[in-house]
């Protein structure tokens, strides 16, 4: 078992929820990261088709931690922090793996047709705010943010 | 995820079950890899049992229809949910495979 932790705050009075996981950075634990923000996402809410865009935008933020700050090495800690409240789902991404260099992240042309390149649309579709945290030293932390107006998921 | 292969018109039926992410996928892009190396001219894709595909399924996907696109053969894919639909849509990639409600109509196009 390689879920480490899981601590679910379900906070009734502010109408926050926070969850926290840490999984090994194994592909064999993407399901259960899926299986978390779909619970998580459908706690707080959100429409079904928005929950499927946001589980898939974090599965690929997740793989592209495996696949390119820690190259393919499945031992290292991916940690995964959610927070529901009324400005948004929010969702934290740390790693301690080589430095990404967000300026040269961009999804490829979809017109073209090659293998590759799609996961960044996948993020950006479902999130309002994609950013990474440039105070952290070591490794990375990415913020999603899909806001809510209103009360309401747009 | 789950790979089943069955003979279907002269064509071989490739039928997925579960979920095609970044740990499934290598299974199927082997399964793929080795119908292009044997040059089968007809490939049916079975998505009837598919829940969910990631950027890694459909980047094996496109491998492959480049694979047999290679040598003139056909993949052809049926019974996509609508979930699965609209990520191929999303991508604009339904308009690059062929993507048939059955397999009747996949084999009669």
């Amino acid at each position: 078992m390689t879920l480490h932790c899981l601590r679910l705050n379900g906070l009734a009075d502010t109408g926050k929820i926070r969850v926290t996981i840490k999984v090994l950075s194994h592909p064999r634990y993407l399901a259960l990261v899926r299986t978390v923000t779909v619970t998580v996402a459908e706690i707080s809410g959100m429409p079904k088709s928005v929950r499927e865009h946001v589980k898939l935008a974090v599965d690929e933020a997740c793989a592209n931690v495996i696949r390119h700050a820690y190259r393919g090495d499945s031992g290292k800690n991916i940690g995964i922090r959610y927070e529901v409240s009324e400005k948004g789902f929010e969702v934290v991404i740390d790693d301690e793996g080589l430095k990404a260099a967000p300026e040269k992240i961009k999804g490829r042309d979809l017109s073209k047709v090659k293998p590759g390149g799609l996961g960044t649309h996948f993020i950006r579709r479902a999130f309002d705010i994609v950013k990474f945290d440039a105070r952290k030293k070591k490794g990375n932390r990415l913020h999603l943010v899909r806001q809510r107006k209103d009360g309401k998921w747009k | 995820m789950e790979i089943n292969i069955r003979e279907y018109k002269g064509g071989k039926v490739i039928e997925v079950l579960g979920e095609i992410d970044l740990y499934s996928s290598p299974l199927l892009r082997n399964q793929l890899m080795f119908f292009v190396k044997k040059k089968e001219s007809l490939l049916i894709v079975d998505f009837g049992g598919v829940s969910y595909i990631d950027s890694s399924g459909i980047a094996t996907f496109v491998e492959g229809l480049k694979g047999v696109m290679s040598f003139g053969g056909k993949m052809k894919m049926f019974g996509l949910r609508p979930a699965i639909m609209e990520i191929f849509s999303f991508s604009k990639l339904d308009k690059v495979f062929d993507i048939y409600g059955t397999i009747e109509d996949a084999c009669n196009s």
